[in-house]
């Protein structure tokens, strides 16, 4: 990731969202991206040049602005027309963005379209986060990864923020995707938390898909 | 035998798609659905080895024209669903009115400032007849302005005019039952009138009542009896023995009408007869 004195930027043409510069590069606000905010709170997991990632829950493309910055291609998912408008001109003025518009826990939909991944980033608002994230995780190559970002209060508002990630978590081990890290998104985003997911097989995409199982 | 946007491939040959616009690209991807059982994720290679394209950026430049084609017709689709301006309409509505309230309790302010013997107690002081006072009031400004409010309320009469009669068009059955405004708040704060056909009545009548809805969740308050349906006069004028049982007979006939409304999009006559007996007699009426 990229640095200036303390300050993430990413490589790109600046004005897709009235972001800031510095020295030619933009600002990443970790207050508006949740993204940002995981690599402010110490994330390791770095995007690389010739990544392919899986970006759930692009909504207006204002993350999917800085990741594309750093990787070869994005394949951003999004379901609402109303962001969508504002993703497709995002997509139309950066290279490798592929801006679909479906719904996530359908990815039987875009399954003609998505190819495997080496990263499966997901934020959606959807009472059904972990369901998702099992579902989409065929995509991964071997050794992906998924970033999980949780809203937890989408997911239960009547319980503690730490219960309900503790019980994503172990919903998530028992769909074969293990935990290498948790980040809580204070002081940026209140009650959300990264988990930075890999899916125990990891032997290959069609080996990985064994443990799915359709429908609810 | 595998379905790719660029075309069908298995084991031992691969036919490729024989255009390569994105439209008949975007088309041919219509109501496709690919098995994701013991699925794996398409490589680009095939594309090459089946002679649709060549390059990596070829590969990548077209997939994006077809997806961004496919988005958006997808949208075009959506905002010609016509609901969509009905609800933009009466949240302007509401937002007319908020502002308005706004307005009219700094004037009132203001105007007590230039009328020292000015007092709110005894009086009626809601609306427009806070502005009819102040309009006789001293200050010039304060005349202009509320001058300008006058003509908010000419534009909010309208406004509601036009939702009324756009409610009648589009959510017939509802607004039979609870008039045009409340109709079209239902779709509205559903979301859409496809969300509020598909909302049990359970649902419907405690739209617009969230906060004391999770207040109940979460601390076991009562429940809300009614939220936005309580704006119908069949059930506010309702005995208060009586309001919740008229609330819940009234979302109940509601979510049978949004469901007509949206699947068959006609007022049925037969329906509202026996909708219309079931909520009066909720009232005790006969």
């Amino acid at each position: 990731m990229i640095w200036i004195g303390g300050t993430l930027v990413s490589r790109g043409k600046g004005g897709v969202y009235g972001e800031r510069m510095i020295d030619g590069m933009r600002i990443w606000d970790p207050y508006r991206s949740k993204l940002a905010a995981y690599y402010y709170l110490g994330g390791t997991l770095d995007l690389l040049p010739e990544m392919r990632v899986l970006y759930l829950g692009a909504a207006n493309g204002t993350t999917v602005s800085h990741v594309a910055d750093y990787v070869e291609v994005v394949y951003a998912v999004e379901n609402a027309p109303r962001p969508m408008r504002d993703l497709l001109a995002v997509a139309g003025r950066r290279k490798w963005i592929i801006p679909i518009m479906a719904d996530a826990t359908v990815p039987e939909t875009y399954a003609s379209m998505v190819e495997g991944v080496h990263l499966i980033y997901q934020d959606v608002a959807h009472p059904g986060q972990v369901e998702i994230a099992s579902k989409n995780s065929p995509f991964l190559e071997p050794g992906g990864k998924i970033l999980l970002m949780l809203k937890t209060r989408s997911i239960d508002v009547r319980r503690s923020p730490e219960i309900v990630a503790e019980d994503a978590a172990l919903q998530l081990e028992s769909r074969g995707l293990f935990i290498e890290q948790l980040l809580w998104l204070a002081p940026y985003h209140k009650d959300h938390a990264a988990m930075l997911c890999r899916r125990e097989d990891g032997v290959s995409g069609a080996e990985g898909s064994n443990g799915y199982s359709p429908g609810k | 035998m595998s379905f790719y946007w660029f075309g069908e491939v298995s084991d031992d040959c691969c036919v490729p798609c024989q255009s390569r616009d994105p439209e008949s690209l975007s088309r041919r991807l219509e109501g496709i659905r690919v098995e994701m059982t013991n699925f794996t994720p398409l490589r680009w290679e095939m594309a090459v080895d089946c002679g649709f394209i060549s390059t990596r950026q070829e590969y990548l430049g077209l997939l994006r024209e077809v997806c961004m084609f496919r988005a958006d017709q997808q949208i075009s689709r959506d905002s010609q669903i016509p609901d969509r301006e009905l609800i933009q309409m009466v949240r302007m509505l509401d937002q007319i009115d908020e502002a308005v309230n706004l307005l009219t309790e700094r004037a009132v302010e203001w105007h007590a400032v230039l009328d020292p013997v000015f007092s709110r107690k005894y009086r009626e002081l809601r609306g427009k007849s806070a502005i009819d006072l102040i309009r006789q009031g001293e200050s010039a400004a304060l005349r202009e302005v509320v001058q300008e409010m006058e003509r908010i309320y000419v534009l909010r009469a309208s406004l509601a005019k036009e939702i009324s009669g756009l409610a009648e068009k589009i959510l017939p059955n509802c607004t039979a039952l609870a008039g045009g405004l409340v109709a079209a708040r239902l779709a509205s704060d559903a979301g859409s009138l496809a969300a509020l056909s598909r909302m049990p009545a359970s649902s419907i009548q405690v739209l617009g009542a969230r906060t004391a809805l999770f207040s109940h969740l979460r601390t076991g308050s009562s429940p809300p009896k009614h939220g936005i349906i309580y704006q119908h006069s069949r059930v506010h004028n309702a005995k208060r023995g009586r309001r919740g049982r008229v609330a819940r007979t009234l979302a109940a006939k509601l979510a049978i009408a949004a469901r007509i409304d949206w699947f068959r999009g006609a007022a049925d006559p037969a329906f509202l007869e026996v909708a219309q007996g079931a909520v009066n007699r909720a009232g005790g009426k006969p």
